[in-house]
């Protein structure tokens, strides 16, 4: 490969150049869906390919990196890297829109163009912030990414759409600001100390931050990052968004727009403020401890099935607010690979209960039941994937939590036996779930027909995935070992 | 007057033929034809002065091609080609006839570009009289309209106070230093009294042009009354010649101590009144002259700083504000049949039932908000920055949180645009001029919130001598 082809900028816009290729296709949907899937297949084989052929790391950990000036007059510069972290989470961002895709492949049927283009255009919103290395990017990128959720919502959603849409956009569009006055903030004082103006991580991480400063610094970034995460007490957009998205959207939104705030604190705000970030752990352990508990204990109390996923999507990010909160190589190690379980398990969650409700319109798991004998393929997905969120060992979750927790329980062992409390009531809700849908009796007799074959491949991909990282959970922990050494060595 | 003077004026002297000549040869052309010449003429004057080197020494009394001449006619020449080219299919809707409009909005350009060349407080006076005294004509020039007619009424009794105070304070200024030539304002000992009661009376004036709080009670009457062109027009160069007035006063040895209080006030109230009442209309140009209210208070914001970074700021954010308002008000007018598109629900689903002008709308609405990748970001983030710079952190924060506000107001146009099935009115297609235009300045923001590193050079050498 030639080292100075701008291979991360491919991968970065080829899905937004395929989604707008998408939006010229307009007359015809079919030919358009068919597109965006192929841009999506496309997108997800340069990203493995990358992974694999993929020169090693330098010391720095980045083994792709492209660099080039673009607003001068702020010193802000046009810097993507690539490194382990940044590797695993393009993976997934790209795995899951693929995903996201098929689901919708018949869910959708009106404004088809518009709709796939959306969907790549998100992609491309995430896969920036993934990439950005410079600070000023990695916003634009972050805020960019709303608007093509927004209309996702808003257009293609159900029940209150129009209500969540606008109440996800302002809430993180509002916390976003406040990071960005943090973010110019850091950029003057890093200017003012050594003269050279700059948004660039590398050098912004040099920056003599006193201690209180550094204080309002760091609440500002965790707003903005704790709407998105979303950290309990900021966490009220996300039943309705979850709820009333699209069945896709919502796989997008806690598959892969939540890793971005999770991400976002490893990447930017830790090592910026370092001191802070240490002042700020108790508060968010208690965060992470309170999102675990009171996500599952929500969830226990849910009819919807929607909703029920989305308070345990709560509830598992929490553990991933957890090990980065306890900032050891296994604690992180762990939460980067609980942030790839999440979005596996959680989007497989989304994937069924979007094909259920497309079944039979009906979302409460009341209303169901006896499907174990009915449709046994469907079945034993929905058994797979929730017997994975529940911490099944052998599956994915499993793995992630389990390092979180030894991570954790070193530095915080009440944090930690929190978080294990957690665990016990996932698994009180789970196999109420799983009672109610498969083996309880309907309230009233409901035809529900099995998986199609595009429906079975979606979930076995995922099931497959689920399994690899279960079991052999070790190619992802090589490649993420490097830079989480260098960001937990400071 | 040698050679190289005339050189160097040569846009003032394409925009002063051309509207003269749009006046008289008017009556035996086409409206069509007119327009168009009246577009080029505007084109090729900003393109003159973008091509031509700016000088400071003065070559004729009063007038002299500065380097913020330089960065600004361009930027007026082409909202007026643009305003021509949207307001032509509009006026044969509404039955505007007649070559007046055109030639009016030439001779607005005129006065436009006057202004940023005067080099004496009286041409600059003058200047930014005659923009406002065109725009009395412009906003009353719907006939068939009641509204048209009131706006103009209301806009001429407020303009005509506004001037007179503005005069006043001009001539207090010139009581105090003893000359009208702006290089040569600074103040002698003893007369700081005379001096900041001037400036007090010019802010008073200009806080009314910009429609800045609590001066701004004109705005939503002649915004919602006004042909929407010309409240495109209005809104867009009007209120930056008014900053550019300021700017170019405010270079020269101003009492910023005294002023400091004022200007933070004003920019404190603009932006929450102006996007506080904006939340409440129901009425798009109304809610867009809230808006405007709001952006003034930004501008402001940049203004008050008194450093360089707050100056490039107003320079480039007034560009940027040009082209989304022009876009937002360019949509709205190509999306008005023979009456007036108002009501926010009237636009419900014409973001799919006319994609193109329903899309250049959303995508105002968006910038005006100021989200990524949009030129309203980049104008936002660099008034925001200088704010924080200079010193005014608490002022920037508030106005930060007002911004995030704002955002509500825009999206519900957007809701409406994509979100809302259809109405029965639906729009009459759009006509390949105002398909240009509004292709034209939705460009503008994108190319500009994605790379504007150009239009950050033009700023910076628009301020490099004066």
């Amino acid at each position: 490969m030639n080292p100075d082809f701008p291979i991360l900028t491919l991968l970065l816009f080829l899905p937004l150049v395929g989604g707008v290729s998408v939006v010229l296709l307009w007359r015809s949907p079919a030919t358009a869906r068919v597109f965006a899937l192929l841009t999506a297949l496309a997108e997800l084989a340069l990203g493995a390919w990358l992974g694999s052929a993929a020169p090693a790391a330098g010391p720095t950990g980045y083994f792709l990196y492209q660099d080039l000036p673009w607003i001068e007059r702020f010193g802000i510069r046009y810097t993507l890297g690539m490194d382990g972290i940044s590797l695993v989470l393009v993976l997934l961002t790209a795995f899951i829109t693929v995903i996201a895709m098929l689901l919708s492949w018949q869910e959708i049927k009106e404004r088809v163009p518009l709709y796939f283009a959306l969907l790549l255009a998100t992609e491309t919103g995430i896969l920036g912030v993934f990439l950005s290395l410079d600070l000023f990017l990695f916003y634009l990128f972050w805020e960019a990414m709303l608007i093509p959720m927004f209309f996702l919502i808003g257009i293609w959603g159900n029940g209150r759409k129009l209500y969540s849409a606008v109440k996800f956009f302002l809430y993180t569009f509002i916390g976003s600001l406040l990071m960005l006055v943090a973010i110019i903030a850091l950029y003057l004082m890093h200017g003012a100390q050594t003269g050279s103006y700059s948004f660039a991580l590398a050098e912004l991480v040099h920056t003599q931050i006193p201690y209180t400063t550094g204080l309002w610094l760091f609440a500002a970034f965790l707003l903005a990052l704790g709407v998105k995460f979303p950290l309990v007490p900021l966490h009220s957009w996300l039943p309705d968004a979850y709820c009333d998205a699209p069945s896709a959207g919502t796989v997008v939104l806690a598959g892969i727009l939540a890793k971005t705030a999770a991400y976002a604190l490893i990447r930017f705000t830790y090592p910026l403020l370092p001191d802070a970030a240490r002042a700020f752990t108790p508060v968010i352990y208690v965060c992470a401890v309170v999102g675990i508990v009171y996500g599952a204990w929500i969830a226990f109390a849910q009819k919807d099935m929607k909703r029920l996923v989305a308070y345990s999507s709560v509830s598992h990010m929490g553990f991933i607010a957890l090990g980065i909160a306890a900032w050891s190589p296994v604690a992180l190690s762990g939460a980067v690979l609980q942030m790839v379980n999440h979005g596996i398990t959680t989007g497989a969650l989304f994937v069924l209960v979007g094909m259920l409700s497309e079944r039979t319109g009906d979302r409460e798991s009341l209303n169901y039941g006896g499907l174990w004998g009915k449709v046994p393929v469907l079945a034993f997905f929905f058994l797979f994937f929730n017997m994975a969120s529940a911490g099944l060992p052998g599956l994915n979750n499993f793995v992630g939590e389990f390092l979180v927790l030894v991570g954790t329980f070193r530095v915080a062992p009440g944090a930690a036996l929190g978080a294990f409390l957690g665990i016990v009531l996932t698994l009180v809700y789970t196999v109420r779930l799983v009672q109610d849908i498969l083996f309880g009796t309907p309230s009233q007799p409901m035809s529900v027909s099995d998986l199609s074959l595009r429906e079975s491949a979606t979930l076995a991909s995922l099931a497959v995935i689920g399994v690899y990282l279960g079991v052999h959970p070790a190619p992802v922990l090589d490649l993420i070992k490097v830079p989480i050494a260098l960001l937990t060595k400071a | 007057m040698t050679f190289s003077d005339a050189i160097s004026l040569l846009p003032l002297i394409i925009v002063g033929v051309a509207s003269l000549l749009v006046l008289l040869a008017g009556p035996f052309c086409q409206v069509r034809v007119v327009t168009v010449v009246g577009a080029a003429a505007a084109l090729a004057a900003g393109f003159c002065a973008a091509a031509v080197s700016p000088v400071n020494s003065a070559g004729l009394p009063g007038l002299a091609f500065t380097p913020l001449a330089r960065y600004l006619i361009p930027v007026f020449c082409v909202a007026a080609a643009l305003t021509l080219l949207l307001s032509h299919g509009y006026n044969l809707r509404h039955e505007i006839r007649g070559e007046e409009y055109p030639a009016t909005v030439i001779f607005c350009l005129f006065a436009l570009c006057v202004l940023p060349c005067a080099t004496n407080m009286l041409t600059l006076f003058l200047a930014l009289e005659a923009v406002a005294f065109s725009f009395y004509v412009l906003v009353a020039m719907d006939l068939g309209r009641a509204e048209s007619a009131e706006a103009g009424l209301k806009y001429l009794l407020i303009g005509a106070v506004a001037a007179a105070v503005t005069a006043f304070g001009l001539a207090l200024i010139y009581a105090g230093t003893g000359t009208l030539a702006l290089g040569a304002l600074t103040a002698p000992a003893g007369f700081h009294s005379i001096l900041t009661a001037g400036w007090g009376f010019v802010l008073i004036g200009i806080a009314f042009k910009l429609s800045l709080v609590p001066a701004h009670l004109w705005t939503p009457d002649v915004y919602q009354g006004a042909p929407a062109p010309v409240a495109g027009l209005l809104s867009t160069t009007s209120k930056f010649a008014g900053a550019a007035f300021l700017l170019m006063l405010l270079a020269f040895a101003p009492p910023r101590a005294e002023l400091h209080l004022p200007l933070y006030l004003l920019s404190l109230l603009s932006m929450g009144l102006g996007n506080l009442a904006a939340l409440r209309q129901t009425n798009l140009k109304r809610m867009l002259a809230y808006s405007s209210i709001a952006h003034m208070g930004y501008l402001t914001l940049a203004l008050m700083t008194g450093t360089r970074d707050g100056y490039s700021a107003v320079l480039l954010y007034g560009a940027i504000y040009t082209v989304m308002n022009l876009a937002a008000f360019g949509a709205v007018a190509s999306l008005s049949a023979n009456g007036e598109r108002g009501a926010i629900t009237d636009f419900a689903g014409l973001g799919f039932s006319a994609p193109l002008r329903g899309g250049v709308l959303a995508l105002a609405m968006l910038s005006l908000a100021g989200i990524p990748p949009t030129a309203g970001f980049i104008g936002k983030f660099f008034v925001f920055y200088s704010a924080i710079r200079g010193g005014e952190i608490v002022l920037a924060v508030i106005g930060i949180l007002f911004a995030a506000i704002s955002a509500y107001f825009y999206l519900r146009v957007v809701v409406q645009l994509y979100m809302r099935p259809a109405g029965a009115n639906l729009p009459k297609p759009c006509s390949r001029a105002e398909s240009f235009a509004l292709v034209c300045t939705s460009l503008g923001i994108v190319v500009i919130g994605i790379y504007p590193t150009p239009l950050l050079r033009l700023v910076e050498s628009a301020l490099a001598l004066g």
